[in-house]
């Protein structure tokens, strides 16, 4: 097997890691601060895809629609995150965590038929803008999509800004500290329902961007939801529940597995990802990284 | 007769109307109601698990794959009698429980469900994927059930036979020591362990059972369908099963069987009229968890007090 | 016993009884059930092949039906699921107890529902599915088929590329039956015509895979003369734009099945890439016969686009039976099955005739590469090469032998 194959293999793993880490880490966000086992994330994230579609569309394919996408689309599915936050989650904190993973299974149902209900059950595409059509040369031999380049960018500083949110911004520490023990952060007078509200809108943000940002590489479509709802559950799990770099940990074994898999073995390839759960599961119940439950 | 409990007059009743169904009802309903007790067999089984065991159970359909995927292959690429294909699905799928079981049962709540969806992820590929073996993502059809048992009355007798055994054993396990153990566990395994119970070898017990009488579910499905499909191990199905136990019941031992009634019947009915499906389940997964949380028999006993089993 | 309990147990009874009861259906019709895929990816190729049959139908409704029956039909989605697709057509055949059915794109769907058919002693018209298993190896008495199938279409691209001057070649393709079928069987008939092509590697991805680029940088890197890529109908248009995006269009010809059809390249636009090679049954454009002018009037006046290759499915499934029915001059099914063998209808594409040994259609392939022309607001094909039926469909003793 030629060494540059097995390195543009790695890198283009590595782009994938950047989609499976932005949505995440959003997942792990919600699940750590708020509790909740968001399987509707999944929702947002083809929510988000299909939102990118629409503006590209509404643009008529010019590049400066994917630009506009780039926030448009993950606005757009913050503020249902908002609304859906006001409107239902709020109340089910205090819940027990198997019915929140299951209520939040049947809204994730319920979404999924709603966007069939919008947006039709066809196939979807959002074209790639002509700057990053084609593909880069490195090292003479090595061919990486212009675009999967700029995913490798957009992922350390995506990354950058959810590590100073959450560690730097007054809001980002009351939310760990709420995450911990919201009595006592409601005590000190502070209005935590609006701090989880926020905290929620960025963890949909992230899912919309995820989607926003793979729907070029992909053909937007219903289902999108299903598989990537189940990757991230599985990152989030060996990364340690709630740990924004355990998902990050958790997207690149999971990403490089994936791609690395393929490679290795052609036919049964998709197998790796779930087996280095699996052994991550084994020798590390609670995760790689430290949990915050 | 007046001295039964009234349940137990009711489910004699229905008992009853089961035996002559076929006689008198359409086709479609003796092969829907076929499916039915197939799907209840396997919410019960599931539900030893989750509800009496309090066990994250959330790749059940697992076992059940397996069970299915015995009987067929052992049917079709083995000379051996049928009879035979039809005891290897629940021995299978128990040896598959046994080893899940030993894996994942050092972990407990959505650790516990992950591990198992990750361990059945990778039985699902592999079948998958095997296409020379398992027939792929075509699965296996046209399975060739002895005479008997072919036809859709046919099947309905035999499946309603088998699920009536099997419900009346999974009634004495849940009923027995054991099985007081296992909901003892559930709501408090710290205690148990103090008082001597070997917690993890319970539930290690019970997952086994659970496995074996899905494994039987998957092999009535065989005889009713005569089809296999690799998305009986996908984890949708394990959703959609575990939906059955939460809509039925899951503190009750017949409320799976409802639920599995329930959601099929809706099915049947929604997919005539639109292709939303997933929509409606969405909408009554969720109104019964907000609003019925202990499911439909739970809300019965509840309101109307006599205990329903 | 409380009453109110009793009175929720009758409830739940009737609720079982009535709404899983049989409706819908009017005495005196012909009832026609379809299972297909109608969520998904796949609703770009399946709605025409339903559009199509419902103006066929209402035509022949409007001037009073067959042998003075109406026709009448009821569609369901399989979801691309077998399982899915065979408890539908269960319920469409014991429930709303319908005469003939008919379906689906998803070939293991296909298969199933065939086993049923045959079963029950139904009349089953395939459409879209490609398995060449549903006429050969898993072929019988009640099952029909109403498109090419895998090995009929490798042998009419092996036709063409055995006359190009390439000599390496790359395969690559969906990772199931579909994708392996139809590369093996163009291989297998191009070493046969050309024996100077050698095979220098081979890539199989899963189905429905979104992520190309690994393995295109593979291929790339490989430098093979062709690229011959085996997809189904989710991965066509994925794999085009990939091609695209990632350079390989311009650099590595290559052919998959389909892929000049109008259902993959209209879902891209003025993006698609130029000079790829494709084979398939129909193009709305060509050829420019008043019979395919008809039909494309007439489906652009019902529905506002240009039919796809489904319309021609869906438009010939309601012919033959139309026909079949009006040969046998009888409803009796079995008769009816007699009628269909070896008859010939009139289509767009010209005149086309049902085997009578395995219940094959034979339609005509066309063979060309795409490009943008001026005009046109996605690209067409040109250079277009036609390939009658005969020329590529396997004979009567070799599909006869595949089923015993």
């Amino acid at each position: 097997m030629d060494l540059y194959a097995f390195i543009s293999q790695i890198v283009v793993g590595l782009s994938r890691t950047v989609i499976l880490f932005i949505v995440s880490s959003g997942l792990s966000l919600i699940l750590g601060v708020l509790r909740i086992p968001n399987v509707a994330h999944g929702s947002f994230y083809m929510i988000g895809a299909f939102a990118a579609y629409s503006i590209c569309k509404f643009f008529g394919g010019q590049d400066v629609g994917f630009w506009i996408a780039l926030f448009g689309a993950p606005l757009f599915v913050a503020l249902i995150g908002f609304v859906a936050e006001r409107a239902i989650f709020q109340f089910l904190y205090q819940r027990e965590h198997l019915m929140l993973l299951l209520i939040t299974c049947g809204f994730s149902l319920i979404f999924g038929d709603l966007v069939k209900l919008v947006w039709g059950g066809e196939y979807k595409t959002v074209p790639v803008p002509k700057v990053f059509q084609g593909y880069v040369l490195l090292f003479k031999h090595l061919h990486l999509p212009r675009y999967n380049a700029f995913l490798l960018v957009v992922g350390p500083i995506v990354a950058f800004l959810l590590w100073f949110f959450v560690n730097k911004t007054k809001i980002g520490k009351i939310s760990r500290a709420a995450a911990v023990d919201r009595e006592m952060v409601e005590a000190v007078g502070i209005n935590v329902s609006w701090v989880f509200a926020i905290t929620f809108v960025v963890g949909c943000f992230l899912a919309g961007l995820g989607g926003m940002l793979v729907a070029p590489t992909i053909s937007v479509s219903l289902g999108m939801d299903h598989t990537l709802i189940m990757e991230s559950f599985l990152i989030v799990i060996i990364g340690g529940l709630g740990n924004i770099w355990g998902a990050l940990v958790g997207a690149l074994i999971f990403g490089l597995a994936q791609s690395l898999g393929i490679l290795i073995f052609p036919k049964f390839g998709i197998v790796l990802p779930y087996a280095a759960v699996v052994l991550v599961l084994i020798f590390k119940p609670r995760g790689l990284l430290k949990s915050t439950w | 007769m007046v001295a039964m409990k009234g349940s137990r007059r009711i489910l004699l009743a229905m008992m009853v109307g089961l035996a002559f169904l076929p006689l008198f009802a359409p086709r479609f309903y003796t092969y829907l109601i076929s499916l039915i007790l197939v799907y209840g067999l396997l919410a019960t089984s599931l539900n030893l698990a989750l509800g009496y065991g309090g066990m994250f159970q959330f790749h059940h359909c697992v076992f059940y794959g397996v069970g299915a995927y015995t009987t067929a292959l052992m049917i079709t690429k083995t000379k051996l009698p049928a009879v035979l294909a039809f005891l290897a699905a629940p021995v299978s799928a128990a040896l598959l429980s046994l080893i899940f079981g030993i894996i994942c049962v050092r972990l407990s709540k959505l650790y516990f469900g992950m591990l198992q969806i990750s361990l059945g992820s990778l039985v699902w590929v592999i079948v998958y994927r095997w296409y020379s073996f398992t027939g792929g993502d075509n699965g296996i059809h046209g399975i060739p059930i002895p005479e008997i048992l072919a036809s859709t009355k046919g099947a309905y007798y035999f499946t309603l036979l088998i699920t009536s055994i099997c419900m009346f054993i999974l009634y004495l396990i849940v009923n027995s020591p054991f099985g007081r153990t296992l909901q003892g566990i559930r709501d408090n395994p710290t205690r148990s362990e103090t008082i001597g119970v070997n917690v993890k070898l319970h539930q290690l017990v019970a997952l086994i059972i659970a496995g074996f009488f899905a494994g039987v579910s998957g092999m009535l499905f065989v005889v009713v369908d005569t089809a296999v499909f690799p998305d009986m191990l996908f984890w949708t199905l394990s959703l959609e099963v575990l939906i059955m136990c939460l809509v039925g019941g899951w503190f009750s031992f017949l409320g799976p069987m409802l639920g599995s009634a329930v959601i099929l019947t809706l099915r049947t009915i929604v997919s005539t009229y639109t292709v939303y499906w997933s929509l409606a389940l969405g909408i009554v997964m969720s109104l019964v968890i907000l609003f019925l949380p202990n499911g439909i028999l739970g809300f019965i006993e509840e309101r109307w007090g006599r205990a329903f089993k | 016993m409380n009453r109110g309990l009793v009175f929720l147990m009758w409830l739940g009874c009737l609720f079982f009884f009535f709404g899983v009861s049989n409706r819908g259906f009017a005495k005196d019709t012909i009832k026609i059930g379809i299972v297909d895929t109608y969520t998904g990816p796949p609703t770009a190729f399946t709605f025409d092949v339903r559009d199509a049959f419902d103006l066929v139908v209402k035509e022949v409704n409007s001037k009073g039906g067959v042998l003075g029956k109406k026709i009448e039909y009821v569609t369901r989605d399989d979801k691309f699921k077998p399982d899915v697709g065979l408890a539908m057509a269960k319920e469409l055949l014991l429930k709303e107890k319908v005469d003939i059915l008919m379906g689906t794109i998803s070939s293991a769907s296909a298969l199933a529902i065939s086993d049923l058919a045959k079963k029950e002693r139904v009349p089953f018209f395939v459409t879209f599915a490609k398995s060449d298993k549903i006429t050969g190896e898993k072929g019988h008495r009640y099952v029909f088929c109403m498109n090419e199938n895998t090995e009929m279409a490798g042998r009419a691209a092996a036709h063409v590329l055995a006359k190009m001057p390439y000599t390496k070649y790359w395969i690559a393709g969906d990772d199931y039956e579909y994708g392996h079928a139809i590369a093996e069987s163009l291989w297998r008939h191009l070493t046969k015509l050309n024996p100077k092509v050698t095979k220098i590697g081979e890539t199989w991805w899963k189905v429905g895979e979104a992520d190309f680029t690994p393995y295109i940088t593979q291929i790339m890197a490989a430098k093979p003369d062709f690229l011959i890529v085996a997809t189904g109908g989710a991965g066509m248009v994925n794999f085009q734009r990939a091609a695209k995006a990632t350079g390989l269009a311009g650099k590595i010809p290559f052919y998959q099945h389909t892929a000049i059809e109008h259902s993959v390249l209209e879902a891209q636009g003025l993006d698609a890439p130029e000079g790829v090679w494709g084979t398939c049954n129909y193009l709305f454009y060509y050829p420019d016969t008043p019979e395919n002018k008809a039909f494309v009037e007439q489906f652009r006046k019902a529905y506002n686009r240009y039919p796809k290759v489904g319309a021609l499915y869906g438009y010939v499934t309601a012919k033959f039976i139309v026909e079949g029915f009006k040969k046998a001059g009888t409803l009796d099914k079995e008769k009816f099955i007699d009628a269909l063998e070896g008859l010939v209808i009139d289509s767009p594409v010209g005149k086309v005739e049902l085997r009578k040994c395995d219940h094959q259609l034979i339609l005509p392939m066309f063979f060309g590469r795409t490009k943008k022309v001026e005009g046109w607001n996605f690209l067409i094909a040109t250079d277009i090469q036609t390939i009658p039926g005969k020329d590529y469909i396997p004979s009567c003793e070799e599909v006869l032998k595949l089923r015993r």
